[in-house]
């Protein structure tokens, strides 16, 4: 919710969502309303909710400061005829209800006076006005809520990258970030600019692949890293499961990520299967229009077994060893191989 | 406030007794005499120009061997400076939140992301990170954002601590988690649902991971002393009446309870029912309170001046910056019992100085160099250097416990007359509750006398006797106008708060 028109006697909820913002940073009211708001603070800091005269808000934050020690026994609100109504401060998790009535017309700023929060977090009641600026344009809302995510927009891919970084985008490149499906220390891979997978390297194993573009990150990177990275495209080949198992009991190994290494910024992950080495390669090959992985797996004395998810959307191509049942086993001889996949 | 209404609060807090006297030193000395004196006139701020592009949201700072200056951002970059030529280039990408990094060598450093303790390396020396091996991830990710990890720091004996972060319950986890997880301490504001969160951590050199101490909530800095004792500040919150430095040593336990499940042998009970009596009485108390919000609001990275003077005349002692404030807080600490205790000051250095203080490093050259940071927080954005000028400015150096009182020790010596005037020493105390709801009050505050106070033959030396010490408070000391012997400077820093939690 960013903003609420109300017309009669009416009950609101403000959040308080983290990143020093209440949820609703612009109300519209018509005079005489009877307002019963509630604070309800979902942040992991504490906050209070200062309705001010018209014009008064940085005022009200100034008297506030100026309480200095005294602020935390007087809720950070200064007694003062610029304040119409206050809540307590409010702790994290908990909400607390407060009542008023704007009976003339104007202009209302309401404002966080918790020491520090006073000059970003805001809002304004609007009650009774014959104009109201559009959304993106009132200055009586902070400016991160007003032009939202735009400028920051990390949008790749579809041949159009305007780099949020300062330098040029530029392909193969990764992002360690949280992304959907994968444990929260994945990497997110763009091969090119419309080619992309995600490599989990708390599990050691690719998680799925994409197509259309790679990842937008205005969300994750906005807020407070509470929102996913977004994946841009279509994801068309997914892991079941851990791909590998050691010896003909098939036992899961323990995993241990090590790192990775670029070349011509081509990512290698490494890591160790029961002490075992292995290392994985993704590339793009343009002409075939196909991702091949290549493993490279170290000294072992017995046969690993790496199974293929079913998938009907693609061609499985393999190089150095065969497919039987959806398994492939790797004997103790075989150093290297590579699955091609293709979509169909 | 116009003179006039100055002289008329004066008139009404003093009292006509003590106005003779004002009106002979310090209000008098304000009309006349008083130096021109400011922070601008001793240090230099400058802004680093930064790259278009750039996201200045900085989380870790450091320098190069060779003078180059490092920096990682929010959005995964780090970057490096090279303050010869002026020119940035980009060093490593695709960071998960690097907030925080130590120098290897010129061409490889340690970067602490959210999800592991990194070495990155250029090997081929073409000046870009070609290798990101994992240093350590031996410790849990619930996915919950507030899981943060700080460091490292280096001691003498070569282990690495880094500090991890409680999740916040203003959100949740993820389906997939990293480590083990213990719902155990999901109950209250802040959690410790995977191994280790709330911990500081010690990786040997073999490279394992060690729990360390325990009891923290978001320990956003990591520093040693010259005597080589690990600091670290935690922010206010639940647990935490205010923002706190805490010397930290193996095995103890340092406030916020819900990383107590991962303590070796701790009873399987949900860490906040303990009787909060029983929770303070295990807990090793802090050496320094920030006093929140007029002193400090989140205070960020404690880095000791090593500079040998070429930072100005704090040689030795330790900076700490401030999310919130335009300005570095320098701590006077000491030992008392053989215990660790002290008190904060301000070191303003002028009003270009831009809130945000998130890391501090110095230069080769003595510079200090603070990396600002304004993400989800109150903040500023850039990198900042600071540069003392040359000349030593009226500043308290010492603040030492005396058994009625507190010797205060001073960069030059003083005007006897404004030294020895009882208004120019203005102390309170109070305390903070060590309770599980955000932040507390300031309890039992009260004014306390200054009974007498005697300048030394050198006069750079202040004893304030008061009329009550008492341990378990914050003594708040506000320095009045006192100026040095040749009346050409005055006391820059004027609030001083002191932790007594002994007694001498």
């Amino acid at each position: 919710m960013t903003e609420a028109q109300v017309l009669s006697d009416t009950t609101i909820t403000i959040k308080v969502l983290g990143g020093l913002q209440f949820d609703t940073p612009r109300l519209i009211l018509k005079p005489n309303t009877r307002v019963t708001l509630i604070l309800d603070n979902h942040d992991d800091m504490a906050h209070n909710f200062v309705l001010t005269k018209p014009s008064s808000r940085l005022k009200v934050v100034e008297e506030a400061a100026k309480l200095a020690e005294r602020g935390a026994k007087m809720n950070y609100v200064p007694t003062s005829p610029l304040v119409i109504a206050s809540t307590k401060i409010v702790e994290p998790g908990n909400m607390e209800t407060i009542s008023f009535v704007l009976d003339k017309a104007g202009q209302y700023p309401y404002v966080c006076t918790y020491p520090g929060h006073g000059y970003v977090m805001f809002g304004v009641i609007y009650v009774g006005q014959s104009y109201i600026p559009p959304f993106e344009k009132d200055t009586n809302i902070p400016e991160t809520q007003r032009v939202g995510t735009r400028n920051e927009h990390a949008h790749h891919g579809h041949g159009m990258p305007s780099s949020p970084h300062p330098y040029p985008i530029e392909f193969p490149m990764l992002y360690r970030t949280f992304m959907p499906e994968a444990s929260p220390a994945a990497i997110a891979v763009g091969l090119t600019p419309t080619e992309s997978y995600c490599w989990d390297a708390g599990k050691c194993y690719l998680r799925y692949i994409w197509t259309g573009g790679f990842v937008d990150n205005a969300e994750q990177w906005k807020g407070n890293g509470s929102k996913l990275t977004k994946v841009e495209g279509e994801i068309y080949w997914k892991e079941q499961q851990f791909p590998f198992t050691i010896g003909i009991n098939k036992t899961q190994p323990k995993v241990d990520f090590k790192g990775y290494k670029l070349l011509k910024r081509v990512p290698t992950f490494e890591y160790t299967l029961d002490g075992i080495k292995v290392s994985e390669t993704l590339t793009w090959n343009e002409t075939a229009q196909s991702l091949i992985r290549t493993f490279v797996i170290g000294e072992r004395s017995s046969t690993m077994n790496f199974t293929l998810p079913k998938n009907d959307a693609i061609t499985y191509q393999l190089k150095g060893v065969t497919l039987k049942n959806g398994v492939i086993a790797v004997p103790k001889t075989i150093k290297s191989f590579s699955v091609i996949i293709k979509r169909k | 406030m116009k003179r006039k209404d100055l002289k008329h609060k004066l008139w009404k807090s003093f009292g006509v007794g003590l106005l003779v006297s004002l009106l002979g030193s310090a209000v008098q000395a304000q009309n006349t005499s008083m130096p021109k004196d400011s922070a601008a006139m001793y240090y230099e701020v400058e802004d680093i120009p930064l790259p278009d592009g750039l996201i200045a949201e900085t989380g870790s700072i450091g320098f190069l061997p060779d003078g180059r200056f490092v920096a990682g951002f929010h959005r995964g970059e780090i970057m490096i400076y090279n303050p010869k030529t002026r020119t940035w280039k980009r060093f490593a990408e695709g960071l998960h939140d690097p907030l925080g990094l130590m120098v290897v060598s010129n061409n490889e450093i340690l970067v602490m992301q959210r999800p592991e303790l990194t070495r990155i390396k250029d090997t081929d020396g073409d000046g870009e990170a070609d290798l990101y091996q994992k240093v350590t991830d031996d410790f849990g990710l619930s996915g919950n954002y507030h899981e943060f990890a700080f460091g490292p720091v280096k001691d003498k004996q070569g282990n690495l601590f880094i500090a991890l972060n409680l999740a916040s319950n203003g959100a949740g986890i993820r389906p997939e988690i990293r480590g083990t997880y213990d719902s155990l301490s999901r109950p209250g504001r802040m959690y410790a649902c995977v191994d280790y969160r709330g911990w500081i951590m010690r990786l040997d050199k073999q490279g394992k991971l060690h729990p360390y101490a325990v009891g923290f909530r978001s320990p956003n800095g990591l520093g040693f002393d010259a005597q080589g004792r690990l600091l670290v500040s935690d922010n206010q919150g639940d647990w935490l009446g205010t923002s706190k430095l805490f010397h930290v040593e193996e095995g103890k336990f340092y406030g916020h309870p819900a990383g107590l499940i991962w303590k070796k042998d701790f009873p399987r009970v949900v860490p906040i029912s303990l009787p909060v009596a029983q929770l303070d009485s295990m807990r090793t108390k802090e050496i320094v309170q920030f006093p929140h919000g007029y002193f400090a609001n989140s205070p960020t990275q404690p880095v000791l001046d090593n500079t040998n003077g070429k930072f100005g005349q704090f040689g030795g002692q330790m900076l700490i910056g401030d999310m919130d404030h335009k300005y570095m807080i320098r701590l006077l600490l000491e030992e008392v019992n053989g215990k660790m205790q002290g008190a904060c000051i301000p070191l303003n250095v002028g009003s270009k100085m831009r809130i945000g203080n998130n890391r501090l490093a110095f230069a080769p050259d003595g510079a200090l160099w603070v990396g600002q940071n304004d993400h989800g927080w109150v903040g500023a954005r850039g990198i900042q250097r600071i540069k003392w000028k040359g000349e030593k400015h009226l500043d308290l150096m010492a603040m030492n416990l005396t058994k009625d009182g507190f010797d205060l020790t001073f960069s030059m010596p003083l005007d006897a007359e404004s030294a020895q005037n009882v208004a120019n020493f203005k102390f309170k105390r109070f305390y903070y509750e060590y309770h599980q709801a955000y932040g507390s009050k300031q309890f039992d505050v009260k004014e306390i006398g200054v009974k007498s106070i005697s300048l030394s033959d050198d006069k750079t030396k202040v004893h304030v006797v008061l009329d009550e010490m008492k341990a378990g408070y914050v003594y708040e000391m506000r320095l009045g106008e006192i100026i040095n012997a040749n009346k050409s400077k005055r006391v820059l820093n004027n609030l001083v708060c002191y932790s007594l939690n002994q007694l001498k």
